[in-house]
């Protein structure tokens, strides 16, 4: 089988929560990328990093048990809320910090905001 | 309805309307949270792409002109409901242009709390339904329209 490896994802400037360490398996493989514009530049590393499969959620839909990590590029209201509220861990590029009404799920264990490609690292 | 049909009377691009205009969209579906949403003064909107998990509490829409972000001073238009644009956050523009998501904030704020936020004063939101218009309008020549529309 493939052999995956891990990444250490830290907080950027002015984000919360984290660190992350990201280890997709053979069950959870995808890195999936719920931003504008297709892979957001974040997830495109991590499964460069990591050998998980990049996927964009607005092409097509994945079931929640076979995503590793969601990468967000949420303003802090929606999209913030629905995967930690999944226990899906959670990527944000936007420095956003728990907000909205979803903002009771959102923990540093969880969740980790304000991510540029250079915050991920291999673990 | 005023809205409709001044929304599919203006081509985009082309004359006064292209001038007024920033974004015009119709309502496909409201999810079943969007209620509870509204009750914390909150509207969230995603173009219909938008992947499944996001529609619960959305209001999934198919715009028909996505020209320009919204900005202080604009008019945002629900239905028949007209409410002034009090402040726009940093990444506004960009969500709504390219996944047609706008988290409205009815909190009267003029400086937005969240960089996703659209801020409106504090006032019930109106409750969609499929069919609706939403559109986003400019500042001054949205002032016109709507004289023009009285008149």
């Amino acid at each position: 089988m493939s052999d995956y490896r891990s990444v250490t994802v830290t907080k950027g400037k002015g984000g919360w929560g984290g660190p992350l360490t990201i280890t997709p398996t053979a069950e959870r493989p995808l890195i999936y990328s719920v931003t504008g514009g297709g892979i957001h530049p974040v997830a495109a590393r991590i499964a460069e990093l990591t050998g998980g499969e990049p996927f964009d959620g607005f092409k097509s839909s994945a079931p929640f048990d076979k995503i590793a990590v969601a990468v967000i590029d949420c303003g802090g209201t929606a999209r913030i809320g629905v995967y930690p509220m999944k226990k899906v861990l959670t990527i944000d590029v936007h420095a956003t910090s728990p907000a909205g009404p979803l903002a009771g799920f959102i923990t540093d264990k969880l969740f980790v905001s304000g991510v540029k490609p250079e915050d991920v690292t291999e673990a | 309805m005023t809205s409709s049909r001044s929304a599919a009377s203006l081509p985009s691009g082309s004359g006064a309307a292209g001038d007024q205009l920033r974004y015009a969209t119709e309502v496909v579906a409201v999810g079943d949270l969007v209620p509870q949403f509204l009750e914390q003064g909150v509207l969230v909107l995603f173009g219909e792409q938008a992947p499944e998990e996001l529609h619960e509490f959305s209001v999934l829409h198919r715009p028909g002109s996505a020209l320009s972000g919204p900005e202080p001073g604009d008019v945002l238009v629900i239905g028949t409901t007209e409410l002034p644009v009090l402040a726009v956050g940093d990444v506004v523009a960009e969500n709504l242009l390219q996944l047609g998501h706008l988290d409205i904030k009815a909190d009267g704020r003029d400086e937005a709390a969240m960089p996703g936020d659209l801020c409106v004063p504090q006032v019930a939101l109106p409750r969609v339904a499929p069919g609706d218009q939403i559109r986003i309008l400019r500042g001054r020549a949205a002032r016109a329209a709507r004289e023009g529309d009285r008149a």
